[in-house]
């Protein structure tokens, strides 16, 4: 599926239309749950929130248009922000678990293709212009979606310290990103 | 620390503040807050977007795990389970959802609906480079209009969003291209939303992303040809 049928789906889905609605969940189901996965680190937790995503894309489809998003990126931040906001009303997980879960970064795939453009070079490339330990952790926190309060812990240093760092990491990428 | 010692009043605090949402380590209360000025701020919702797309390539970093077949049906039953499928009842449900949307991000999703509904009723156009959008305000006006050009039905489509006119005055559209005069392109007309048609030579113009503008003139438009009034909004289109 190209991004422009992705696309297609979505507004397909927000006029109502329940067959491009069955279509969409087939073609973009497997991504979104690997989001809800990573960071609910829950299979039942996970399931139940990939069913809440659903049918917010059902109900907000319209809002795709005013997007600057790609399809499926637009997709994956609403399975992202609802995992992260459920994974905040839970209680927070054994650090052990989130150790063992704690692999590297993939190589990106050929989902990579779909989601990425010059775009991804860039985020990459600016990325890698922070220190190891801070890129790693705006990756960390984006897939998982720690808490400011899981990454003080992790890295052990005080929470408004560990804010001030993430901070300054986000203007030098936002620097970065403008330059 | 305080956000001004972070980014100096010019930034301002909410693109970093947008930045940490879309990354995702803010607490609950503070995610509320985000989430609630997304709905209710267009410029907050813009540069969370903005950085979700800087951010969406790191998402190639999730796999894809085929959910347990269970999921689809009780998504189903969530969502379809007390309503039959008549079409009657499927409309006030988007209409009911729509009134819930608020002030530009309303009227914009209301027009970007039915103008991107045409191509798939008909065989598919070329959308991105077709439709082209614009949010028109200015700072000390209330005036806002939501603007779509439709390249195919050569016209600008203007759904009218807050703000009115003085009685005995018209609001004006204008076409400004670089440096160039503003170029009328005809008085507004009053109700809540309008259609105008785009000449051809303004036609290819637009289709470039010119700035739309709206000033305000004596009834009947500029008796000069160029605006004699304040342009009370403006915007520059943009590819949706």
């Amino acid at each position: 599926m190209t991004p422009q049928d992705i696309t297609k789906l979505i507004v397909r889905t927000s006029m109502k239309d329940r067959a491009a609605f069955d279509l969409l969940y087939r073609q973009t189901s497997a991504k979104l749950f690997g989001v809800c996965l990573r960071v609910l680190n829950d299979r039942g937790d996970a399931e139940e929130a990939l069913q809440e995503v659903f049918v917010k894309i059902w109900t907000k489809a319209d809002r795709f248009a005013v997007s600057d998003l790609s399809p499926i990126s637009w997709l994956v931040a609403i399975a992202r922000n609802h995992a992260i906001d459920r994974i905040r009303a839970r209680r927070k997980p054994a650090a052990d678990i989130d150790a063992a879960l704690d692999v590297a970064d993939p190589a990106p795939g050929p989902e990579a293709m779909v989601v990425a453009g010059d775009e991804s070079e860039r985020i990459h490339h600016c990325l890698d212009e922070l220190e190891k330990d801070r890129a790693a952790a705006v990756r960390g926190a984006y897939l998982k979606g720690e808490s400011y309060a899981e990454l003080a812990e992790r890295h052990g240093v005080p929470l408004n310290t560990m804010r001030t760092w993430l901070r300054r990491s986000l203007m030098k990428l936002r620097e970065c990103l403008e330059r | 620390m305080t956000l001004a010692e972070e980014n100096g009043p010019e930034r301002g605090g909410d693109d970093l503040f947008a930045a940490e949402y879309v990354l995702g380590v803010l607490p609950t209360d503070e995610r509320q807050i985000a989430s609630r000025r997304i709905d209710t701020e267009t410029g907050f919702a813009r540069l969370v977007d903005g950085w979700e797309v800087h951010l969406s390539p790191l998402a190639a970093g999730y796999p894809e795990i085929e959910p347990p077949a269970t999921v689809k049906p009780a998504i189903d039953r969530r969502l379809f389970s007390s309503t039959t499928a008549a079409p009657a009842g499927q409309r006030a449900g988007l209409w009911s959802s729509l009134a819930f949307w608020r002030g530009l991000a309303a009227a914009a999703v209301a027009a970007l609906a039915i103008y991107i509904a045409v191509p798939y009723l008909n065989p598919p156009a070329v959308l991105p480079q077709t439709r082209l959008v614009a949010s028109l305000a200015a700072d000390g006006s209330d005036v806002k209009y939501l603007a779509v050009y439709d390249a195919a039905h050569h016209e600008v489509a203007l759904s009218h969003v807050s703000g009115e006119r003085a009685s005995g005055k018209d609001f004006e559209l204008w076409m400004i291209e670089g440096k160039n005069a503003p170029v009328s392109m005809g008085v507004i007309p009053a109700g809540s939303t309008a259609r105008i048609v785009v000449s051809p030579a303004a036609q290819q113009k637009l289709a470039q992303g010119a700035v739309l503008a709206v000033s305000l003139e004596p009834a009947g438009g500029s008796p000069t040809g160029q605006p004699t009034g304040p342009v009370v909004a403006a915007g520059d289109l943009k590819s949706i």
